[in-house]
């Protein structure tokens, strides 16, 4: 049944699945970021550094701005559908949203393997 | 004189009457809570270039932040954050079928009520 419903058939419910495993995703790294931040009280910009150097950190924040930016696409998506009625308008500014979110997330790549 | 009838009948457009249940106080928060958060995204996301870029562009963000306006924003937006926390942690429980009944449901939107003024007062009085 479940199995079921993750099929082509039903479209809605693998996106309903991505927002909640998205949001499961960046409350983990947000919390263990948080426990991070208190254990090792980074002062500075060495620490700061320090903190958010190692490959698999990096790789852990690209995961958390992937999920974030999966995350906003089916919020504003459904805030769109929601309160948006001319078809036109929603059109355009869901692209908008779109290309916004694929540069955020690029731009968070370039950022993490720049430090 | 089906027309007249209709014409008497009582309105009631003021908003300001009709009081929202507070789970639906706690859905419409969620969402505006969420566009703020997609909004704020870029401003967040420079300051995190503006972190690591280099020890004087770090430098440089500190002094900002220190700034009383920027520390406003700060609060509101962690306003903003906490409560799509909390209310996302709510969803998900009713996802997986729990506190589902009204009562239930309605103590637990006070709940993240609660949860939500008291992290605001925590972070405000951590950054200031």
């Amino acid at each position: 049944m479940l199995i079921e419903l993750l099929t082509k058939k039903y479209p809605g419910m693998r996106l309903w699945l991505a927002q909640r495993l998205s949001a499961v995703a960046m409350a983990v790294y947000l919390i263990a970021f948080a426990l991070i931040l208190v254990a090792a009280q980074p002062a500075g910009y060495q620490d700061w550094l320090e903190l958010m150097s190692p490959w698999w950190w990096r790789v852990f924040t690209l995961l958390f701005f992937t999920s974030l930016v999966m995350h906003a696409w089916l919020g504003v998506r459904d805030v769109f559908k929601d309160y948006i009625f001319n078809i036109k308008l929603r059109a355009v500014l869901q692209v908008l949203v779109d290309v916004l979110l694929i540069i955020y997330l690029c731009w968070a790549g370039v950022i993490l393997w720049s430090i | 004189m089906p027309d007249m009838q209709q014409r008497k009948r009582p309105k009631n457009l003021n908003l300001f009457t009709i009081r929202l249940p507070v789970n639906a106080i706690i859905s419409i928060l969620h969402r505006m809570s969420g566009m703020v958060l997609f909004l704020a995204l870029p401003v967040l996301i420079f300051a995190l270039s503006m972190s690591v870029r280099s020890e004087s562009s770090y430098l440089e963000l500190a002094a900002i932040l220190q700034h009383w306006l920027v520390k406003l924003f700060l609060i509101a937006l962690s306003g903003a954050f906490f409560h799509h926390f909390y209310a996302g942690f709510r969803h998900l429980a009713m996802d997986i079928h729990w506190m589902t009944s009204l009562q239930k449901a309605r103590l637990s939107s006070r709940l993240v009520l609660c949860l939500d003024v008291l992290s605001v007062i925590a972070f405000t009085y951590a950054i200031w």
